[in-house]
């Protein structure tokens, strides 16, 4: 793990902490072109299933880190601040996701971009949706569609997690997992409806 | 009235020692505004501010003369409004953050509107005198801390300002500068709603989903917080900026006004007439307004449109929350006046399918808030240790090929947030690039609200698709954004907080607020007369130094129509009319922003070039992306 030594007092601690444990100034986040852990930003280990205490170890780390509690700091500390509540912010919003979350989790491991779609896939979606159209101009009832492009959507995420826990075709699982945003457009579009009125 | 016994506690004499950081709440209203602090006791508390109450009218009367007297405001100035319907501004935060080309700028309304070129609101009153919706609200605030500073017998110089949630960035930097035009520091600007939410959690030291339905003179917010382990979490919101209890008194006022002529007299008088039919109609079935029998049935039928507006903003935020039709809901808080109108609490009881809360005076609880937040941000030991994470309103994005908005910032994202988003060049050899910043829901630019825009120049001559450059946007906790554009192989970059069409430069308010302060007894137009002569050197005195060391980007007749404008600021300064000088300087500007942009232009390309970037701001080369770019020139 790699440490860094404290703007403030000099003490030398881990580059992940926040906060200097020692003099406990806020310290800003780690300079990080690469692809950046959000599981340690908030003190967790990688996992594909939320991380158990998510939500707790957001809220206390908001706590320490937000503006609000560096309203009569120094300039310096209140950028810092800022751009470690930014930054937690980001994480946490990635996490609480299971799609982006094991978007991540693909990332970390060295699997980027988007995948090329398979063109039975791609058939599959837009028959999808043209059965959606059809019934949107019918007026007819949308439930059992949704409810069967839902069904995909969690079957697709749990062979997902086969794959990467078990260790499986890492590439093979960035490809079903790109599949879930287009579940997530054609759900946006069947509630979309309900959400105009 | 119970509020009178409030506001009139023995603790506030003793304010001094009583309270700990002394930093205010204030609530900017449509219609009334209060200033509330936390005292000794730990609670925060209104302070009475006008006629012995703590609601002071959000009405601004301009008298004759100018002089540091004839600006009224509250309860007096509302008096003041039938006889001078045009020189008394109420309702001004309506006006905050528009451009005077917004249809909200033309409903109902019996002012004057300045004709400008810029396209901000700037109303005509006293005669000649022009005010814009900034300096309004700065009146209002300054008339709030005065006040407060003589109940209190301290001086007030910190407050966190409340903002309808829905406001967007030109309404909120409006705000902020009223704020600091008003001589305070504004710690926070907090939604209306968390602040109405957090009066409440505290004093039921709950935990639970919370919606909160603000109704007020001018606006509409829905959110929906979580309180839990200390931190309160915005999870939604929504709303409509333009939808109010005025809406129900102009609904009212147009059935008062048929077959009558409208002067603006006239309208004043009937929406005046309608604001004190709808308050009796909340107790009585029937009510005589201008001559004109009401009846409760007839404002609801009226009014029933407008409260349905409210439906579909209040059912996406429960969806955003993740408590769609609110079932998972704790409670329903009630804010605004217009809450009170029986039909609108019908309404939300349909809604949410609940009782609502309504224990907290729903005109005070929003101040009440602010003052918490405030204490919160400023004590070494606040009475109460809760932390307010907020969201941002509404989405913000991009313009992109062919007037789509391309989102960074979803709505509903937990603030402060970033997001970096790459582009690239459409054309060979591009050298600028437009960044036009939205806000708003819509695929197309032209229906959202145009934030800002700005040009990035500096782009190294590249095959189209192949520069690369990142705009990044950061929200900071108030909810304001700034956005970066960067050039990735050079490292060209500008910076900007996004700027509201408010008319006024950061300078003028320092200058204004300089003004305020120090020379509160002097006749504040004399001042402004000096600052503006002061400006008008300043500006001539740089206009001169450029077109002696870049004239050579001049046309002959460009150059000639300089000179003269020039020319013009001079004889203006000259005279003793402290808007004309500012007018002729802002012509100035415009005359000159076209020269302004080549010299910038020349300034870039001999940064470009390795030559001395030590007077240009913008432009910088990292000596990396100085040989980056060498070694595509030789290429």
């Amino acid at each position: 793990m790699s440490t860094r030594k404290c703007w403030s007092c000099g003490h030398e601690h881990a580059a992940a902490e926040p906060i200097c444990p020692a003099c406990g100034k806020v310290q800003p986040p780690v300079a990080s072109g690469e692809q950046l852990d959000r599981f340690a930003v908030l003190g967790l280990k990688p996992s594909f299933d939320e991380p158990p205490g998510l939500d707790e170890k957001f809220r206390a780390l908001s706590r320490k880190l937000h503006p609000d509690r560096f309203a009569r700091a120094t300039p310096q500390e209140r950028r810092y601040s800022l751009e470690q509540a930014t930054l937690l912010n980001d994480a946490y919003k990635t996490l609480r996701d299971p799609v982006r979350r094991a978007e991540h989790l693909l990332a970390l491991r060295g699997i980027q971009g988007d995948p090329k779609m398979s063109p039975e896939f791609l058939e599959q979606t837009l028959e999808d949706r043209e059965k959606l159209m059809e019934a949107k101009l019918a007026g007819e009832p949308l439930d059992a569609l949704a409810a069967g492009v839902r069904e995909k959507r969690d079957r697709t995420l749990r062979d997902v997690r086969a794959l990467v826990e078990d260790g499986g075709d890492l590439a093979q699982a960035a490809e079903l997992l790109a599949r879930m945003r287009y579940y997530a457009r054609y759900l946006d579009e069947v509630e979309g409806r309900s959400a105009e009125l | 009235m119970p509020a009178l016994l409030q506001i009139t506690e023995p603790g506030e004499s003793h304010a001094k020692e009583a309270c700990t950081s002394c930093a205010v709440g204030i609530d900017l209203g449509t219609t009334n505004s209060l200033i509330a602090i936390v005292l000794g006791d730990g609670k925060p508390h209104a302070l009475a501010v006008d006629e012995g109450g703590p609601l002071l009218p959000s009405v601004v009367h301009y008298g004759e003369g100018g002089g540091p007297g004839s600006v009224v405001v509250g309860r007096r100035a509302r008096k003041l409004a039938p006889e001078f319907p045009r020189d008394t501004i109420s309702s001004v935060k309506r006006f905050m953050g528009r451009s005077s080309a917004d249809p909200e700028t033309r409903r109902l309304s019996p002012y004057r509107f300045a004709e400008g070129e810029s396209g901000v609101v700037r109303f005509v009153v006293d005669g000649a005198r022009v005010v814009n919706p900034v300096e309004v609200s700065a009146e209002i605030l300054r008339a709030l801390r005065t006040r407060a500073e003589e109940r209190l017998g301290i001086k007030v110089h910190q407050a966190v300002i409340t903002v309808p949630a829905y406001f967007d960035d030109a309404q909120r930097q409006a705000t902020k500068e009223a704020g600091r035009l008003a001589g305070l520091e504004v710690l926070r600007l907090l939604n209306e709603p968390t602040a109405a939410a957090l009066a409440y959690g505290l004093d039921k030291r709950s935990r639970g989903m919370f919606a909160v339905y603000d109704l007020g003179g001018g606006t509409f917010d829905i959110s929906i917080l979580q309180l839990q382990e200390g931190v309160f979490e915005v999870k939604a919101v929504g709303g409509d900026s333009a939808l109010g209890g005025d809406d129900f008194d102009r609904a009212l006022a147009e059935i008062l006004l048929e077959g009558q002529e409208r002067t603006p007299r006239k309208v004043r008088e009937a929406i005046d007439a309608a604001k004190q039919a709808k308050e009796d109609l909340t107790r009585v079935e029937v009510t005589e307004a201008m001559g004109k029998r009401i009846t409760r049935a007839q404002l609801e039928a009226a009014i029933r449109p407008l409260i349905e507006k409210t439906g579909a903003p209040s059912r996406r935020a429960l969806r955003d929350a993740g408590v769609p039709d609110g079932k998972g809901l704790d409670g329903v808080i009630l804010v605004g006046g217009s809450t009170r109108v029986p039909a609108v609490r019908r309404y939300v009881r349909e809604l949410f399918g609940m009782e609502p809360l309504a224990d907290i005076d729903p005109d005070e609880v929003v101040a009440l808030g602010a003052a918490v937040q405030a204490d919160l941000l400023t004590s070494e030991s606040p009475q109460h240790d809760v932390l307010l994470l907020d969201v941002t309103p509404l989405s913000l994005g991009l313009e992109t090929m062919g007037g789509l908005a391309e989102k960074l910032i979803l709505r509903n994202t937990t603030i402060p947030a970033r997001a970096t988003q790459e582009f690239t060049t459409f054309a060979d050899g591009q050298t600028g690039m437009d960044i036009h910043v939205v806000q708003g829901e819509r695929e197309l630019v032209q229906d959202n609200r145009s934030l800002a825009k700005f040009t990035l120049s500096g782009i190294p001559q590249l095959p189209a698709g192949l520069a690369r450059v990142a705009v990044t946007f950061q929200v900071d906790a108030d909810g304001i954004l700034s956005v970066t554009a960067k050039e990735q192989l050079t490292g060209v970059s500008q910076t900007i907080t996004v700027k509201p069409s408010h008319g006024l430069t950061d300078e003028e308010i320092e200058r204004m607020l300089l003004a305020s302060i120090e020379h509160a007894e002097e006749d504040v137009q004399a001042r402004l007369l000096i600052d503006n002569r002061v400006e008008a050197q300043r500006i001539l005195k740089a206009a001169e130094k450029q077109l002696e060391s870049n004239g050579d980007l001049l046309s002959p007749e460009e150059r000639q129509q300089i000179e003269s404008q020039m020319a013009a600021v001079r004889a203006a300064a000259q005279g003793g009319d402290h808007n004309a000088i500012k007018a002729q300087i802002e012509k100035l500007d415009q005359v000159s922003a076209d020269f302004a942009k080549r010299v910038m232009d020349r300034g870039i390309e001999r940064a470009l070039k390795g030559h001395s970037v030590g007077e240009f701001d913008q432009g910088e080369l990292s000596p990396h992306a100085k040989k980056a770019y060498e070694a595509l020139r030789e290429d």
